[in-house]
């Protein structure tokens, strides 16, 4: 998919999607445009104490710049560590037959992602033909700079030795080493160039500030780069069966470039798909479908495709099932009953009896009276819960109906992941780790982030309630947990744990951990939605009690969406710290990321000691992914208007 | 309305509804089912975790703290301790020297950054905006460890070398620099100090009012700090005058000491008692009227049976459940004044603040920094330059939100009225851009100081690296993990107080 360059054609194709309209042109005030010497002038040398400052600070970044190519590009860099140890430090001992089940995972995420993207993405302005030609032209700078200021190449002998004297490598000549790098001089000059003729191509600043969808945008990029991996060299490195591989000069393997383009057809594919949906009308009952999609495929995902649970079909069908049915069956009557808005006094009665044969049977399992399946406790609870809330739902016959859906769906689901949970794992991993790498640090940040968000809410609601025992308890967890230390808490949840458990009872690290972090990280989300939940005002509240709302009803449907729709962005900014915390699994031993590259990789026979390259390839993968999250989450708080209601 | 029909409303409205629809009944029977809940499952886990334990042999309790740990720390105040508590005090101290340090160092750096962003010169807003962008977005931990790696792989220390040589020390152990510490007679002259700020407060308010009635310029924060210069250079030579100061310390030392048991009891008593007093008298006042005492609801009455109920289980803890609470409170206490009463006693007559440069000495096969100089080894120094570095980025931030949230009308009026750049600065801009600045100024120090704890990774022997040696050895883990908890509450706390204390004088004082 190549970059529309004709803003005619595209205009009479999709004229309020591709480009912004005429109109909106027409509103955005004219900028007067500087010339290049003017900018200079009033941007670097406008007062001499400027000027002094852009000298002095232009020699520092010249400075910086020049240390981090020589030691990026200099020839005593292994990068071959990271290179050939890429597959560990994102799936860590992952069995390389089973990488398809990763791939499924990929493609599900690629295909949600798409659906999404083609849904609602679009709808902005995009990126300005501006922005893209003075990229194009800072590229080139930036490229002719980095030629400049990296230091000249070694001198090698025939067979490749460096060559030496008593000062140390011998370089060749700054003129040599500036006519060998002739190829990015030429790369730099064609950037700078088509940048340079885009802007002159364009013309008045009316057409550089038209826009290019930043969707069809990314899709070209990354279609280029998946391209690149077809026709570029860039060399086959692998560690595979303790061997060290190491090519290059040819293209990467297949089992690297085939699934990626097979990502990226489906992200093109889907994102069509979604736009199609789209112009046919699909409204918010499609995009709620969507959004549960998203919900529920990290389980989905982790149960059925990481850990392919081997089922025992028998007990599945003797016990599971039957088990799941009753539930289903059991807890609709009790929605379908208590939600009639005639039950009056007997929905209540029946409610607190179910609440007692719940809490009977968890205190029956302290004391050992009966046994009974953890599961069927839960659901116990589950049905509990729902009765006591049922008489805030209580409507007309449809509505009622969609609830007892709810029930079914919603304890389906349940017993589905329960089962899959107790069966053993069918993937065979050499070490006990099911996973490891960037994989692992991806799986942790997300389980967190699902489970200490409602979590994060109860706590909210009960500091803010008037209830002064509930206001004590979640006041002093709050403050407790955010009073100390991650590293604290994570110990205490990998060591410790395992001693406050009854007899019999069995934890794994990595839950552990998970259970660490979302108790950690549910106290700060809890202050974060507690923002929001203040700044309700009063009128709401008083409105809602004057219509006649239960305070459960206020809770759920006045107070609770207007608060978290304020509370988005520093929500957004506890998920970055949450996935930027993971980092803080290495130090309690699970093979996360930093692991691999602070003490696995240092450890293999090729690369002993080779620490500073793979701890600057996970400083560049964590800052791609938390700078995109807090780009997205400021584009987001912009489009929500957050503070100018 | 009739008098009929009132009588019958008055008559549905004293008539209660039965018990399990009383709203009142229900939520404090919900609330008083959820404490239960949580102290049975507290109870539960830790009577799970007691029999665990006897099951492996370890006993609970912190006698530990007395008995001696068979390794050595890297560096503090006590490098080789001889008890386990000894160690774990060092590493606290080691965690709030990092603290302190890390906090000066990341606020200058932080409101530097923060105001460069704004600056007009484009070079220097690109280069601050690319080194927050950068700060924020890589885990703390991974900057921690690579610049600790970065500093292994350093030159080796050379007798004479070093950036400047006798000064500054940057090698694979780490950085050296020269160090200011505190001397023998330092608290004697802090006495003087103290009394230097009592006198330079006075003068500062008199200038005030001064300035006040005449609308004279009467330099108050410059006479209050010349004042306090006074003092200070007047103590340098005087300070054994106040050799005496030690004895009060003493003297309260044996007082406490003097205190029994039942003594400290009664009084922990007797506190909580008033306590609960004190709340139920405030409580009722708030509900009095100029008419007489309101009705008290059934919720009040809960309230005041919970608050009575609360100062009762205090006395049983202190008296029954934990006696000698009351005796740890007379030792600690003794412990703690006659320790003031050697700082501050007599024969202290050296120099108060006393410096030295760093030297390298040569023990072994290879040059090593000595003892003189403030050594920032590998590992210290990659904690405190990833705390300041990584704190410094988000002060940055909010340094900026603090300057941009001044409403640009207050510049405006300011250049109306005729004040000149630095003065509209100081007195208008600044001063309103602090008040937003602060409260999360004040979470990013306590930020930083839990941050310190990152040390464990790269082998500085801080409050968690030393906790992890100890119950390593000792087989510890609750009783570590809970010094650790109290430790980071009290210098949440702390941090917290100090911080609010100046928020509150700074709020605008609002008609």
């Amino acid at each position: 998919m190549g970059m529309p360059m004709d803003p005619g054609a595209v205009t009479a194709a999709d004229p309020a999607e591709a480009w912004a309209t005429e109109a909106e042109v027409a509103q955005k005030p004219e900028e007067p445009s500087l010339s290049a010497r003017e900018w200079v002038r009033q941007n670097l040398f406008s007062t001499p104490f400027n000027s002094v400052l852009t000298v002095v600070f232009g020699a520092v970044i010249l400075l910086i710049v020049r240390g981090l190519l020589n030691f990026t590009f200099s020839e005593e860099r292994e990068w071959d560590a990271v290179r050939t140890n890429l597959r560990l430090m994102f799936t860590h001992a992952y069995p390389e037959e089973q990488y398809i089940r990763i791939w499924v995972c990929v493609g599900t995420v690629v295909v949600l992602a798409g659906l999404s993207l083609g849904l609602v993405a679009g709808r902005g302005r995009g990126v300005s033909m501006k922005k893209i030609s003075t990229s194009l032209m800072g590229a080139g700078a930036a490229i002719a700079l980095a030629v400049v200021l990296r230091e000249p190449s070694v001198l090698r002998d025939a067979d490749g030795a460096v060559r030496r004297d008593d000062d140390g490598v011998i370089r060749e000549s700054f003129i040599e080493a500036m006519a060998d790098r002739w190829a990015w001089w030429l790369l730099a000059a064609v950037l700078a160039g088509a940048g340079a003729a885009l802007w002159h191509g364009l013309g008045d600043t009316r057409r550089r500030g038209t826009f290019v969808p930043s969707v069809e945008l990314g899709v070209a990029l990354t279609g280029l780069l998946v391209l690149s991996g077809w026709v570029y060299p860039w060399g086959h490195y692998a560690y595979a069966d303790g061997e060290f591989i190491a090519e290059p000069g040819r293209t990467v393997a297949m089992s690297t470039k085939l699934p990626w383009t097979v990502m990226w057809l489906l992200l093109v594919a889907f994102i069509a798909a979604g736009r199609a949906l789209r112009r046919r009308g699909a409204g918010t009952r499609t995009r709620m479908g969507l959004n549960f999609a998203w919900l529920l495929c990290p389980f989905a995902l982790f149960w059925v495709v990481l850990r392919d649970p081997a089922l025992d079909w028998a007990r599945v069908v003797s016990v599971d099932i039957p088990i799941a049915v009753f539930f289903a069956a059991l807890g609709g009557a009790v929605v379908w009953v208590l939600t009639n808005p005639r039950i009056g006094e007997l929905g209540r009665i029946i409610a607190v009896l179910l609440v007692g044969v719940a809490l009977l049977n968890w205190v029956a399992a302290f004391f050992g009276w009966y046994a009974m399946l953890q599961k069927v406790r839960l659901s116990f609870l589950l049905m509990a819960v729902v009765a006591l809330l049922a008489h805030n739902f209580a409507g007309e016959r449809a509505k009622r109906l969609r609830l007892l859906g709810m029930w079914v769906a919603g304890i389906a689901l349940f017993h589905y992941m329960a089962t899959l949970m107790n069966a053993p794992s069918t993937v065979d991993t050499p070490t006990d780790a099911l996973i490891g790498g960037f994989a692992i640090t991806v799986i942790v940040s997300v389980f967190t982030i699902l489970f200490s968000f409602p979590l994060g809410v109860l706590l909210a609601l009960a500091r803010t309630s008037k209830l002064p025992i509930f206001r004590v308890l979640s006041t002093s967890y709050i403050e407790v947990i955010r009073g100390v230390p991650l590293i604290t808490i994570l110990i205490f949840f990998a060591v410790i744990l395992k001693l406050f458990l009854p007899d019999g009872m069995s934890i794994s690290q990595l839950a552990a951990a998970t259970l660490g972090y979302t108790l950690f990280s549910a106290a700060y989300l809890a202050e974060n939605v507690r923002g929001g939940l203040q700044s309700i005002r009063r009128g709401q509240y008083e409105a809602s009690d004057a219509v006649g709302l239960t305070t459960v009803q206020r809770t759920l449907f006045i107070v609770l969406p207007q608060s978290l729709r304020v509370s988005i962005p520093p929500l957004v900014g506890q998920m970055i710290a949450t996935f930027k915390e993971t980092s803080l699994l290495a130090i309690i031993g699970i093979f996360d990321l930093l692991r691999m590259a602070n003490w696995v990789i240092p450890a293999q026979t090729q690369f002993l000691g080779v620490k500073r390259e793979g701890l600057l390839f996970v400083c560049v993968i964590y800052w791609i992914f938390a700078y995109s999250m807090s780009k997205h989450s400021q584009r987001l708080e912009k489009k929500l208007g957050v503070g100018e209601r | 309305m009739s008098n009929t029909d009132q009588a019958t409303l008055a008559a549905t409205q004293s008539q209660r509804p039965p018990f399990y629809r009383d709203a009142t009944i229900i939520k404090w029977l919900a609330q008083v089912l959820a404490l239960l809940l949580v102290l049975f499952a507290l109870v539960f886990l830790s009577s799970q975790a007691q029999s665990n334990l006897q099951a492996k042999g370890i006993a609970t309790g912190y006698e530990f703290l007395g008995t001696a740990l068979g390794s050595d720390l890297g560096s503090g105040i006590d490098t080789n301790p001889d008890t386990s508590g000894r160690a774990l005090w060092a590493g606290g101290v080691n965690t709030i020297r990092l603290s302190v340090g890390g906090i000066i160092a990341a606020t200058i750096l932080g409101i530097l950054v923060g105001v460069g962003r704004l600056s007009s010169n484009w070079v220097v807003s690109r280069i601050c905006s690319v080194f927050v962008e950068t700060m924020r977005n890589i885990p703390l931990l991974v900057q921690i460890i690579l610049i600790f790696v970065v500093i292994a792989s350093l030159p080796r220390v050379q007798a004479d070398q070093g950036p400047i040589h006798g000064w500054l020390h940057i090698s694979n152990k780490g950085v050296s620099i020269p160090r200011v510490f505190i001397g023998d007679g330092f608290y004697q002259w802090a006495v003087f100090l103290i009394i230097g700020a009592l006198a330079g407060w006075l003068v500062m308010r008199h200038r005030n009012r001064l300035h006040d009635a005449t609308g004279r310029e009467t330099y108050p924060v410059l006479s209050f700090v010349a004042v306090m210069a006074a003092f200070a250079i007047l103590g340098w030579f005087l300070h054994p005058a106040f050799g005496w100061v030690g004895s009060i310390f003493d003297f309260i030392a044996e007082a406490i000491d003097s205190l029994t048991q039942p003594v400290v009891q009664v009084a922990l008593s007797v506190a909580a008692l008033a306590a609960a007093a004190l709340w139920i008298r405030r409580f009722l006042n708030r509900r009095r009227t100029p008419a007489g005492l309101m009705k008290l609801s059934d919720d009040d009455y809960f309230r005041i049976v919970f608050a009575v109920a609360g100062a009762v289980i205090v006395i049983l803890f202190v008296t029954l459940a934990w006696p000698g609470l009351s005796s740890w409170i007379i030792n600690s206490g003794r412990d703690l004044f006659e320790v003031l009463g050697d700082k501050f006693g007599d024969g202290r007559t050296g120099q108060p603040i006393d410096g030295k440069r760093p030297d390298i000495e040569q023990l072994g096969n290879f040059p090593n920094y000595g003892p003189a100089g403030l050594n920032l080894i590998q590992g210290l120094a990659a904690v405190y330059f990833g705390v300041v570095l990584y704190t410094a980025a988000f002060i940055a931030e909010i340094v900026r939100g603090g300057i941009l949230a001044v409403p640009k009308g207050q510049t405006e009026a300011a250049q109306a009225v005729g004040l000149r750049r630095a003065t509209m600065l100081r007195r208008v801009i600044l001063p309103q851009a602090f008040r937003v600045i602060l409260p999360p100024l004040g979470n990013q120090y306590l930020n930083l100081t839990k941050n310190t704890s990152l040390a464990i990774a790269v082998g500085y022997s801080d409050l968690v690296q030393v906790g992890q040696t100890v119950y390593n050895q000792t087989g510890k883990t609750l009783e570590v993990v809970s010094i650790w908890m109290l430790f980071y509450l009290a210098c949440s706390l702390t941090i917290s107080v100090v911080v609010n204390f100046f928020n509150v004088r700074l709020k605008i004082v609002e008609r």
